[in-house]
């Protein structure tokens, strides 16, 4: 057994029951029987974590003490600003995964704020549909580890049409031989709609693990924009799973911005239960410096006439590593599915890398399914047009760089999100005062 | 203007211009034709300075200067512009904004300041209108998902904005049906003028029908192996290259 499992079986035996219990043992049997993941577990072959398996970790602490007020605001991986002032958005604070709902809390109309402790003490049965049955799953090994250790958590349950966006910010603190749990569900009521951010920073370089689990369920009609962008340190470690299930006709459209971080796992599994169910998912991933970012989308057409899209546009500079895994299955019976797959790749420095791998597993007929997948330099052709033009070398190249992901950014419709995250992004690109100019 | 002395050049180790040799004056403007393979669009490409294409031996001047020692985008701030067989599509750079960046990219280099936006919009409004271009162009990407006659004109739009000493037009009328022909050659006209110079590049004749030229030329094996006035269009157009080429090995 290595050392980090004996040092999560320490805490979970340190632990008092609650009234999770029964779905707590069972995750956490199984994380101890299949243990950390390896680079022979299918969904993890490009990610190394000996390292992590060889550490001891300790929980890390939920104190108040001016975190509240200081969170990610102190240093250069502050919070980005991804909501205007004047768009009143609330902001709802974790830290290393415990809501601080104190007293001041905003109100939002049509969006109860929760914590998933205090709503099980009351009514233990009601949260149980939110708790996945323990799979062996390799993609699922650490959402396991979550279900069996996370202290408290955020419900939110959208029960109308919500203008303004509500903001979680997920701040990590403490050291990298601690480990957090965040775990947020969000609970759609058929025909309710909300606009979601879930912004995850640390307040220095260095940070806990941090292996958070979002749990997205959208009744009939419902709609639903999520955001989840990741501004951690170069320090941070951070496993960060999404479970989304959908009913009819419910829309969801999803965006996975990854800019921060020294590890990044990121993965998204999707089911389209019910007839008309939509998903566009876009996912952004920046590799810069060392940064090793690996992404894992599943999306399972459960029923006929569900229609998925995924758009990845990854980008490697200096040293860094990003892994783009995408699968699409199409279950039995799910005739008049419609998916598309998109992904492409930008190396922009000879040692950086990038592996994509769009796949397809189908088991009904009268389906749509297309899929795509390419990765390069900048195209020479593109690149030879508008230097014909007369546009000179630098602004040629970042104008295709910016143009490249393009595709991504338009799809947002929070444009305070956008602009914020444009301009991070810009800031690890090369020339990012040339691409400045095309804002 | 521009003077190609003895020009070969290699594609992907392979030599495909063998010893061109044209001298194009100011005001004149020349027509390039031959069969598909004989070295048209490699000469284009080569003259607007692609790198991938190796020039072995030769010369070019252009206005005197030494243009195979200028890098693609000098010799588009020089005066030189290549209008594309086939225009690249980059979805995510606006049309306006290529325009514009090429617009001041040329005129920083004359000197000149940056050009006014209100009056930039009111200059391609105009030039849109007179190729018969729709509004939604301004806020789409650059060639991006328009069809083989949209191109052409957004690359004769793109001459007309940029006033180039020397416009190099590759094929700009295959694929063209013939009220685009007509509004491309209209376009082409009018930047005919004492001082500047034009040079097309085509597999038909038709274009010259519209496009009166100075001196035809037949290119076949990488070199020029006949020029003459614009009857030589029309004779090629009646018996057609085998004529030339069987004239060369007679």
């Amino acid at each position: 057994m290595s050392a980090a499992l004996r040092s999560f079986e320490a805490q979970w035996r340190a632990r008092a029951p609650d009234a999770l219990q029964p779905i707590r043992e069972l995750a956490m049997q199984r994380f101890l029987k299949l243990g950390v993941p390896s680079q022979r577990d299918e969904t993890w072959r490009y990610t190394d974590l000996r390292g992590l398996a060889a550490q001891n970790y300790d929980q890390a602490g939920c104190a108040t003490t001016d975190a509240h007020a200081g969170a990610g605001a102190k240093n250069g991986h502050a919070a980005l600003t991804l909501v205007d002032p004047q768009q009143h958005a609330a902001t709802v604070t974790m830290l290393n995964g415990c809501p601080l709902l104190s007293a001041d809390l905003p109100v939002i109309n049509g969006i109860e704020i929760n914590s998933i402790k205090a709503l099980y003490k009351q009514d233990p049965s009601y949260l149980r549909r939110f708790f996945e049955s323990a799979s062996d799953a390799d993609q699922r090994r650490w959402v396991l580890l979550n279900t069996a250790l996370f202290i408290d958590g955020l419900y939110l349950k959208i029960t109308q049409s919500v203008a303004t966006p509500l903001v979680i910010l997920h701040v990590s603190q403490g050291g990298v031989a601690q480990a957090a749990h965040p775990r947020v569900i969000i609970d759609a009521s058929p025909g309710a709609s909300a606009t979601i951010i879930e912004h995850h920073v640390s307040e220095e370089d260095i940070a806990p693990l941090s292996n958070s689990n979002t749990h997205i369920a959208l009744g009939n009609d419902a709609q639903l924009e999520h955001y989840r962008v990741y501004a951690t340190g170069p320090g941070a470690t951070h496993f960060d799973s999404l479970d989304i299930h959908q009913s009819q006709d419910s829309q969801c459209r999803q965006f996975t911005i990854a800019l921060g971080g020294g590890l990044v796992r990121s993965s998204l599994e999707a089911r389209l239960n019910q007839r008309g169910a939509s998903l566009d998912s876009y996912s952004l991933l920046v590799g810069h410096q060392e940064r090793h970012v690996d992404c894992v989308n599943i999306v399972t057409h459960a029923a006929p006439n569900t229609r998925s899209r995924q758009t990845a546009r990854a980008i490697a500079s200096d040293l860094s590593r990003v892994i783009f895994n995408s699968k699409v299955i199409v279950n039995a019976g799910a005739n008049g599915s419609d998916s598309k797959q998109s992904c492409r790749g930008l190396l922009l420095s000879p040692r950086a890398e990038i592996d994509t791998r769009p796949q397809l597993e189908i088991h009904a007929d009268e389906v749509k399914c297309a899929h795509g997948a390419t990765t390069g330099r900048l195209d020479p052709d593109m690149l030879f047009y508008l230097l014909s033009r007369g546009l000179d070398r630098e602004t040629a190249q970042s104008l295709l760089v910016y143009a490249f992901l393009a595709d991504v950014l338009t799809g947002m419709s929070v444009s305070s999100a956008r602009a914020a995250i444009e301009n991070a992004l810009i800031n690890q690109l090369p020339d990012a005062q040339t691409l400045r100019k095309f804002r | 203007m521009l003077e190609i002395s003895d020009l070969t050049a290699r594609v992907a180790g392979k030599e495909i211009l063998n010893g061109v040799n044209l001298t194009v004056n100011a005001g004149e403007v020349h027509a390039i034709m031959g069969p598909n393979g004989s070295g048209k669009s490699t000469l284009a490409q080569v003259l607007a300075g692609r790198e991938d294409y190796e020039v072995i031996r030769g010369s070019v001047t252009f206005e005197g200067r030494d243009l195979l020692a200028m890098r693609a985008e000098e010799r588009a701030r020089a005066g030189l512009f290549l209008g594309f067989q086939y225009p690249v599509e980059i979805p995510g750079v606006n049309n306006v904004y290529l325009l514009k960046a090429a617009l001041n990219a040329k005129r920083k280099a004359a000197g000149e300041p940056e050009v006014d936006a209100y009056d930039f919009l009111a200059l391609i409004r105009q030039k849109m209108k007179f190729m018969q271009m729709s509004e939604t162009f301004l806020t789409r990407g650059v060639n991006e998902g328009f069809s083989g006659g949209e191109k052409k004109r957004n690359e004769v739009l793109q001459m007309l904005v940029l006033e180039p000493k020397l416009a190099i037009l590759d094929e700009t009328d295959s694929g063209l049906d013939i009220d685009a022909l007509k509004v491309v050659s209209q376009g082409v006209n009018s930047l005919r003028d004492p001082k500047r110079a034009v040079v097309l590049v085509t597999h038909y004749q038709r274009l010259l029908d519209y496009v009166i030229p100075d001196q035809v030329h037949v290119l076949s094996g990488g070199r020029i192996v006949k020029s003459g006035d614009k009857s030589l269009a029309q004779e090629l157009e009646r018996r057609g290259y085998d004529w030339v080429m069987g004239a060369q090995v007679a």
